[in-house]
């Protein structure tokens, strides 16, 4: 078998207690994707990453850094990806999404910490994840107390740049993001010694906004019924894009979107005409965090939308491509950018507006409303969310829970009975 | 994949081979799924191809024709009780 031990001893990593993680992964993803039948051919290329998801593509970023590039470490949909690869850099996604990381958080991280920031800080920590290794620098963000927090500890360990992501949608803030993509122009610039110009910017604006369009048809293709993908199928591809060769995705994800559209020519689907049709709203899901979807899925409804950062926010809106100028462009950027609506800004009637906009879109018959434990914001926001639904006469059900197998049986417990009611 | 009480594994030395080889098969209408190797099969990491028996001395007879470099094949019981655990 392919061997990597070397180039993870290279990378500092602790083979060992590392090795406790290659060893729970193929039985847990043979139990939540393998399980499933009549899965689309399309998902060869990312059970392929899956199986080879701390070796092939760390080489390839490791190669990237052998013939002089960097590496950037992102943590949220706020970070502008285009500016990192139009200096030849490469943005990679880091978010924790991994139970086994989260008690490395622990040591160093309030325990009332949601498990998102707990894994990644754990993940450096505790040296288990071979892509915290390799990033030269990781780009943060102020989307919440606890990330800011965080970064202060993180940036003992690795060179950070923190984008402050403005809190309001004024058209000063929006002025602000403007700014602060101008400064991290400045700071990719000096790590890559690179220049970053219209040109160039231009390029990588269209590589992903390319992206975000495969990913959109993608998600186009669960509008239908019956769906042709199950929602762990498609919340996989969306994961894998966080961290995979963007022209790479928008290839896979277009000709999965492809297979997909033939699937719905034909009337063929993953479950039966008649299931109920689940949004999944609110926190992000990062990689390996499958738990809500699989419940679901289980249960026999489909999850056919995610409005979360692993879901429609990190690929809805694309970036104007006309600008002539690099700061054109930057204003472009920050304008797609401040359409993203994550519940760190007050207010935030759009997120409500795009969970009501969703709903109708892929005729769903009920919403989960999650989010992950500790999550203040989201926390709090689902009450305006309940609230909003309920004037639309769309069911929801609020959720919150951890990457933890602990509240498994409850939730399915209580996803149980929320399904039932839908179906009376 | 059906369900089904025991999966047969072929493992390889890398990646490339693992890929050939699901490619080789796709082209011959032989079903395989990419999956990752399972501790009980090998203590290493990375793509294997779980391939129904029947098919087995038709994809040996491929692997043989096309070169590809395998290190094996394990049969593995499919736990019935798994339960979903926070990885």
């Amino acid at each position: 078998m392919a061997d990597y031990r070397e180039m993870w001893t290279n990378l500092g990593m602790d083979l060992e207690k590392h090795d406790q993680l290659c060893e729970v992964l193929p039985e847990a993803f043979g139990g939540v994707f393998l399980s499933q039948q009549n899965r689309p051919a399309g998902m060869d290329f990312y059970d392929f990453v899956v199986s080879e998801i701390h070796g092939v593509r760390p080489a390839e970023l490791i190669e990237h850094q052998k013939q002089g590039g960097k590496v950037f470490g992102t943590f949220c949909v706020y970070v502008p990806d285009e500016i990192v690869f139009a200096a030849g850099g490469i943005a990679a996604g880091l978010c924790g999404g991994s139970q086994f990381w989260v008690s490395g958080g622990e040591k160093v991280l309030p325990i009332n910490t949601c498990p998102l920031i707990k894994a990644s800080v754990g993940a450096r920590l505790d040296k288990t994840c071979p892509f915290f290794q390799i990033a030269d620098m990781y780009v943060a963000e102020t989307t919440c107390d606890g990330k800011k927090k965080a970064w202060e500890i993180l940036s003992q360990e690795v060179p950070l740049h923190v984008i402050d992501v403005p809190q309001m949608k004024r058209a000063k803030d929006i002025a602000a993001f403007e700014g602060e993509i101008m400064e991290f122009i400045r700071v990719v610039e000096d790590l890559t010694g690179n220049k970053i110009t219209a040109e160039k910017l231009g390029a990588a604006i269209k590589l992903i906004n390319a992206k975000r369009q495969a990913l959109q048809r993608l998600y186009n293709a669960r509008k239908a019924t019956p769906v042709p993908i199950s929602g762990k199928d498609a919340l996989l591809v969306t994961q894998i894009a966080f961290y995979d060769d963007p022209a790479r995705c928008a290839q896979m994800a277009n000709q999965l979107a492809e297979e997909l559209e033939q699937r719905i020519s034909k009337g063929e689907g993953v479950f039966p005409a008649d299931a109920l049709r689940i949004m999944i709203a609110g926190t992000p899901m990062a990689i390996p965090n499958w738990k809500l979807h699989h419940i679901a899925e289980t249960l026999g409804a489909a999850v056919v939308v995610e409005e979360s950062c692993t879901g429609t926010r990190y690929f809805e809106n694309l970036v104007d491509e006309g600008g002539q100028t690099v700061e054109e462009q930057v204003r472009a950027l920050a304008q797609r950018y401040m359409q993203t609506n994550c519940a760190c800004f007050t207010p935030n009637p759009g997120r409500i507006e795009d969970i009501v906009r969703l709903a109708d879109e892929y005729r769903v018959d009920g919403i989960i409303d999650v989010n992950l434990q500790f999550c203040n914001l989201y926390a709090t926001e689902s009450f305006l969310v309940k609230q909003a639904l309920a004037d639309h006469d769309l069911p929801v059900m609020h959720i919150e829970t951890d990457y933890s197998e602990q509240d498994y049986e409850q939730l399915r417990t209580r996803i149980e009975a929320f399904l039932e009611m839908l179906r009376k | 994949m059906e369900n089904v009480t025991h999966r047969w594994y072929i493992l390889f030395p890398n990646h490339h081979q693992g890929l050939r080889l699901n490619q080789e098969l796709k082209k011959a209408g032989i079903r395989n799924q990419i999956a990752p190797t399972p501790r009980a099969a090998s203590s290493c990491c990375g793509i294997s191809l779980i391939v129904a028996p029947e098919d087995l001395e038709k994809i040996q007879s491929i692997i043989a024709a096309r070169g590809v470099l395998i290190e094996g094949v394990v049969e593995l019981p499919v736990k019935t009780d798994w339960q979903y655990r926070g990885i």
